[in-house]
């Protein structure tokens, strides 16, 4: 409410309120029409104020529905009584329970634990279940095991502990307060809206001025000048825009928000259309967070299972009778199982009790072989050993379902060295052949392959225990190991990986082509991060890292020429050791690059080392712990699913659905509405010219006021409100991801071309059109043109009531005051008809009208039908209230001025032909807005 | 959101603006060589010429469309204004002062008068007496115009300054001269002639009684033959009928609210937003 064409207006109302002051002061009786128009400049810009505000609030309540959170319970121990409060009354020092699903309701010193395993992934990044026990095992608070940190979750097991920390104190508070610590500051929206105002408010002084000057060295009366000046500054400030502006914003936010893209403050969205680079998460956004069979290897050939969201296309030969067995194994020796209740949930989308890999391999066997739970019935188990990191393997011991064969089956997994140490055969189409050199050979070449694909590989193997030995009433016992466990039939290897999202590469090919770098940060292991990086397009198919080279040509990384390498995957402990101007050369050197098992906290350095490229970034993250990288990006966007409630709130943009296609889906929303606001000031500038002349030509030329400052008004919020909205609709004009993201100092919003086109071009020519309605109306009802000029003085003042027109009439000041607002109505509609056209060129700024479409954009038919009933109802509806200054205009008039309505959508449509005709030629390097 | 907008110093943004100026490198000047200049100023030369020259050709076109001798409409004009003179005005509307002993103060007053009858050239006029419409339907008088009848200041009689130069001011019984605004093709009435009627605007109720006028011509009526006035181009010499009102007993040292109607069928005086159509107020105060 105080800047930009704000101040400009309240000017302009203490202005009136000063001129009313002398008038009053000389003259009791002065009339208050000043007071008025004072009053309604202060209400626009009250109104518009509230408005802009009401808008804001509006996205900032989208935002903290997110923030709602249920009440945290705890369960303290207080005076020997185990006690449930809230959270927030915990004090230091309060001894608290936590079991196996909860919060961590503050900072606590671990007493004792059972089993306790904790999720600080929120925290640290570290996706893996942390053990905490008593033991004080690092100097480093965040290192040791004996703390559990506020806001983390308890998985599985118990805890005891001493509350150290609470609320803001505790290690995310410090955090979250670290996040708010860095500057929120201007988006580029807002430095462009910035600018334009400087333009117009420019233009607006410089003009009032120089009209000042001319007016009083003309001997008007500084009074009057002073009148001028608030008329010049009302035609030349688009009251309507900036509230324009932010409708357009949120509209596009709105529309976003269908696209999974919940937008904090409308002004983000076209953040989010000039980014240039995207650091981007690997977990969940990138891929599907879900561990996926992604590769087979048995018979000695290596099959590809399909890893897309639906897992439906499994392709791969299935009628090999080693595929028999293996997957026997896949589904007997696996302890996950599905959540009961979910008969009509698609199989990808059940929940299943158990790690990734086993879910991984659950829903792989479901979809291939159908109901797993009924294949297990039918091969009851009858003992088996769970998976633990010291023997690095799982086996379970089935009967089978061949009422026949009484033999058990024994099957095994587990890391495939491990498995295959204790096989002594595989299992090569349906035969058991001896496990030679060749096969172990062939062996580990699969293994390496799947492994350097960043796949999680498992090795699979059986053995069908002799009936003699193992008879049916057989008792196994796991800790006596009573049964072989070697010499085994090796059956397969089996990969896993959390896939790329099927949307992704796709997603990452339109950033390339728009012109943004994507960059991903993650904290996984750089082979797979490398892997996924090229199976989405990150790093490209025929690029290579130095080290690629380096394999390549056999020679040590060291003598490889830097520049040859396009890409680069850079780890953790390498950017821990590199200066900043290090950073800066690999972000300027590689276009491809993965950043690989860093730490959060090094997000935020590389973040600030793509600004100092004078680059627009936007960065996702989930964690707390990102949220200051968050916070400093240009546009921080936090995950809906798996973001912290504190990466939310540090962010300027919700990922709904985590899924990294949909900030795609957002940058071309983002430089969509860039390229309509353009159009929309242009529309808005242009009248501000013919607003203005009537003012300049009053004051020079002496000709009774053509258009009053409250029918300026009348248009400016009125009937051009909608119009201008309405443009916010338009479809791109071309593949607008197929060009560079703008230059946030060069692409301005508002550019030379832009001001001079509207004012200079299409301005001017609306001015004369509304002159010419202008003159029509005066010159039928008597005073021709001629007559008009230098009549100012006479046609203003109260005394003179027998002023004779062109046909020596004569003519009282209320008869000729009503032929003015006659006027005024006159030249309103002439604005208003040429305005329309005005609104046809603004739909492209290159294609030709009838390339785009002249009914694509419905929303254009229905600003043009308001601005035309508002019309009517200001001419026809309102046209007894003489407080308006609108009368009733007879139906002819409307039609004055569209010839030159026409003129001026014939004339930007040379224009838009001649800049496709040649481009980068000095049309279209002046024209081309 | 982080900062996007570096700050420069003033001499740092000096040196900028004098860079844009004048660019020693490209020979730019205001971001444009010379010849770029050049060309672009032709191309505004040329596109506002031919601008120009379709407003104005517009405007040839519409003055070709108005009737040269009756304006298209007359939405306005439904009503007459009323004027008075001498007309001075105050802070709201007519206000006449002067003192009967001091003649300077009305001076001024009668010498408005006399300008005011001092008449165009009447001679191409005829003299009028039918006191019906005088229609004419076709240019019979010189110079393709239509006659005009002669209004001469000897019809005001008493109030015509011939035989009273002071116009009656002096004695404390002014003459005030009520004028019917022209307006083209306008009858003001279906057969009998408008009529001026003075009054006071709120009787004076020391006084008693009402306001004696003495109105010239007799009867204070506009004689229907200056109707209908066909306009400035078909009647050059029209001169306005008048209707001069001798104010008898206007009360000394008091200011007194008078208001002069016309009263004719088509004249109304009852707009409220108009204050001139049809009638004409005035203060008037006459010191001793």
């Amino acid at each position: 409410m105080v800047g930009g064409f704000s101040i400009l207006l309240w000017v302009g109302a203490f202005l009136c309120w000063i001129a009313y002051g002398i008038q009053y002061s000389s003259d009791k009786s002065a009339s208050l029409n000043n007071v008025y128009l004072g009053s309604v400049l202060v209400l626009v810009v009250i109104l518009t104020g509230i408005f802009a505000y009401y808008q804001e609030a509006k996205s900032t309540n989208i935002m903290s529905s997110f923030n709602k959170m249920i009440p945290q319970q705890a369960l303290v121990i207080r005076d020997s009584e185990k006690k449930t409060i809230p959270a927030e009354q915990l004090v230091v020092g309060d001894i608290v329970e936590v079991k196996g699903g909860d919060q961590i309701p503050a900072d606590i010193r671990v007493l004792s634990s059972q089993g306790c395993r904790v999720d600080n992934s929120s925290l640290t990044g570290e996706s893996e279940p942390q053990p905490r026990s008593s033991e004080f095992t690092h100097e480093n608070p965040l290192e040791t095991k004996n703390i559990c940190f506020y806001s983390t979750t308890c998985l599985e097991g118990t805890v005891t502990g001493m509350v150290i920390n609470t609320g803001d104190r505790t290690i995310i508070g410090h955090i979250a307060s670290l996040a708010s610590g860095v500057g929120n500051e201007k988006t580029p929206i807002a430095i462009e809206i910035e600018h334009f105002v400087h333009i117009v408010a420019g233009v607006a002084v410089s003009i009032g001025i120089l009209f000042f000057i001319i007016a009083v060295s003309l001997k008007y009366r500084v009074l009057d000048s002073v009148i001028f000046l608030i008329g010049i500054i009302v035609a030349n400030v688009p009251e309507g825009l900036l509230a324009t502006v932010t409708v357009t914003l949120s509209l596009t936010a709105k529309r976003m928000a269908k696209k999974n893209c919940l937008v904090k403050s409308p002004e983000a969205v076209e953040t989010l259309g000039s980014t240039s680079i995207i650091c981007s998460d690997k977990t969940g956004t990138l891929t599907q967070n879900r561990m996926t069979v992604a590769h087979l290897w048995f018979d000695n050939q290596i099959f590809v299972a399909d890893t897309s969201e639906d897992h439906s296309n499994q392709v791969f030969d299935q009628s090999s009778s080693t595929w028999a067995s293996l997957s026997k194994i896949i589904t007997l020796c696996n302890r996950a199982e599905f959540k009961p209740g979910q008969e009509n949930v698609p199989i990808m989308k059940k929940a299943v009790i158990g790690d990734a890999s086993e879910t991984a391999l659950l829903k792989f066997s479901e979809v291939i072989l159908g109901d797993v739970m009924e294949i297990r019935k039918r091969n009851r188990k009858v003992v088996e050993i769970p998976f633990n990191s010291t023997n690095k393997f799982q086996l379970s011991i089935h009967e089978t379902d061949d009422p026949h064969d009484k033999r058990f089956l024994m099957v095994m997994k587990g890391a495939p060295e491990r498995i295959l140490e204790k096989c002594s055969t595989i299992m090569i189409n349906g035969e058991e052949h001896p496990l030679d050199k060749s096969t172990a050979k062939a062996f580990h070449t699969a293994y390496m392959e799947l492994g350097g694909l960043g796949e999680r590989v498992l090795g699979f193997c059986h053995l069908y225990l002799p009936a003699d030995e193992f008879p049916e009433t057989y008792s196994f016992d796991i800790d006596a190991m009573n049964f072989p466990t070697s010499n085994l039939c090796f059956v397969g290897l089996l990969s896993m990986i959390d896939p790329p999202r099927s949307t992704v590469p796709d997603a990452v090919t339109k950033c390339r082509s728009a012109g943004i770098k994507v960059i991903m940060v993650t904290g996984d292991h750089p082979i797979t991060a490398k892997a996924i990086a090229k199976s989405v397009g990150i790093i490209s198919a025929n690029s290579e890292t130095v080290e690629d080279i380096a394999h390549r040509l056999n020679i040590p990384v060291e003598q490889v020429h830097q520049r040859d390498a396009k890409a680069a995957v850079v780890t953790g402990m390498e950017l821990k050791d590199m200066s900043s101007e290090q950073l800066d050369e690999i972000l300027a050197n590689y276009q491809e690059i993965v950043f690989a098992r860093t730490s959060p906290q090094q997000k935020l350095i590389i973040v600030e080392g793509c600004q100092r490229q004078d680059a627009v970034v936007a960065v996702t993250g989930d964690g707390v712990n990102d949220s200051p990288a968050l916070k400093k990006a240009d546009i921080g966007i936090a995950m809906g699913i798996a973001g912290s409630d504190a990466a939310k709130n540090a962010a300027d943009m919700v990922l709904l659905d985590d899924n990294f296609a949909s900030i795609v889906t957002g940058v071309e929303e983002g430089r969509l509405i860039f390229d309509n606001l353009k159009k929309t000031i242009a529309y808005t500038l242009t009248k501000n010219i013919a607003e203005l002349c009537p003012f300049l030509i009053y004051i020079i030329a002496g000709l009774p006021l053509p258009i009053g400052t409250i029918t300026i008004l009348f248009i400016d919020l009125g009937t051009d409100i909608i119009p201008s909205i309405a443009l916010a609709y338009e479809k791109a004009e071309s593949d607008i991801m197929n060009r560079k993201p703008r230059h946030k100092k060069k692409d301005r919003l508002v550019n030379e071309q832009l001001a001079v086109y509207s004012y200079l071009h299409i301005g001017l020519m609306q001015a004369l059109g509304a002159f010419l309605l202008y003159f029509t109306v005066y010159a039928q009802e008597g005073f021709l043109p001629h007559t008009l000029i230098n009549l100012r003085v006479e046609w203003e003042s109260d005394n003179v009531n027998d002023l004779e027109d062109h046909y020596g009439q004569e003519w009282t000041r209320y008869q000729r005051e009503y032929l003015e607002w006659t006027g005024y109505t006159a030249f309103f509609v002439g604005i208003l008809v040429q305005q329309i056209a005005d609104l046809i060129i603004r739909k492209t700024r290159r294609n030709s009208i009838f390339q785009q479409g002249l009914f694509r954009n419905k929303v254009i038919w229905v600003g043009i039908a308001s601005q035309i009933v508002i019309g009517l109802i200001l001419s026809y509806g309102l046209g007894s209230i003489t407080a308006l200054n609108f009368t009733m205009l007879r139906a002819q008039y409307w039609f004055v001025a569209v010839p030159h309505a026409i003129l001026i959508w014939v004339y930007d449509e040379v224009r838009k032909l001649f800049i496709r005709l040649y481009p980068g030629s000095w049309w279209d390097k002046n024209m081309y807005y | 959101m982080a900062a996007l907008q570096e700050k420069k110093s003033c001499s740092q943004r000096m040196e900028e603006f004098q860079r844009y100026c004048w660019n020693p490198d490209t020979g730019q000047m205001l971001g444009r060589t010379l010849s770029r200049w050049v060309w672009i100023s032709l191309y505004y030369v040329a596109f506002y010429v031919v601008m120009t020259g379709l407003f104005a050709l517009c405007l040839y076109v519409l003055m070709q469309t108005v009737d040269p001798y009756t304006p298209d409409y007359q939405d306005q004009l439904r009503s007459p204004g009323v004027t008075l003179r001498p007309d001075v005005y105050g802070d709201k509307g007519l206000e006449i002062v002067y003192n009967v002993s001091d003649n300077r103060s009305w001076a001024d007053l009668t010498r408005t008068l006399r300008t005011f009858y001092s008449p165009a050239a009447q001679e191409d006029s005829i003299n009028c007496a039918s006191g019906q419409y005088f229609f004419q339907e076709r240019f019979l008088a010189p110079n393709h115009t239509k006659f005009s009848c002669k209004f001469l200041a000897a019809m005001l009689q008493n109030c015509s300054g011939l035989a009273d130069p002071d116009f009656g001011f002096e004695e404390g019984k002014p003459c005030f001269i009520i004028k019917m605004n022209r307006i083209v093709k306008f009858l003001p009435s279906n057969g009998s002639a408008p009529r001026v009627d003075c009054a006071f605007l709120d009787q004076p109720h020391e006084l008693g009684q009402p306001l004696q006028v003495a109105y010239y011509p007799p009867n204070g009526t506009f004689s229907l033959h200056y109707f209908p006035y066909y306009g400035k181009k078909a009647q050059p010499h029209y001169s306005n009928p008048l209707v001069a009102a001798k104010l008898l007993n206007v009360p000394r040292n008091a200011q007194v609210a008078i208001v002069c109607k016309v009263l004719a069928e088509h004249v109304t005086f009852d707009n409220p937003h108009d204050p001139y159509e049809g009638k004409v107020e005035f203060k008037l105060k006459i010191e001793k």
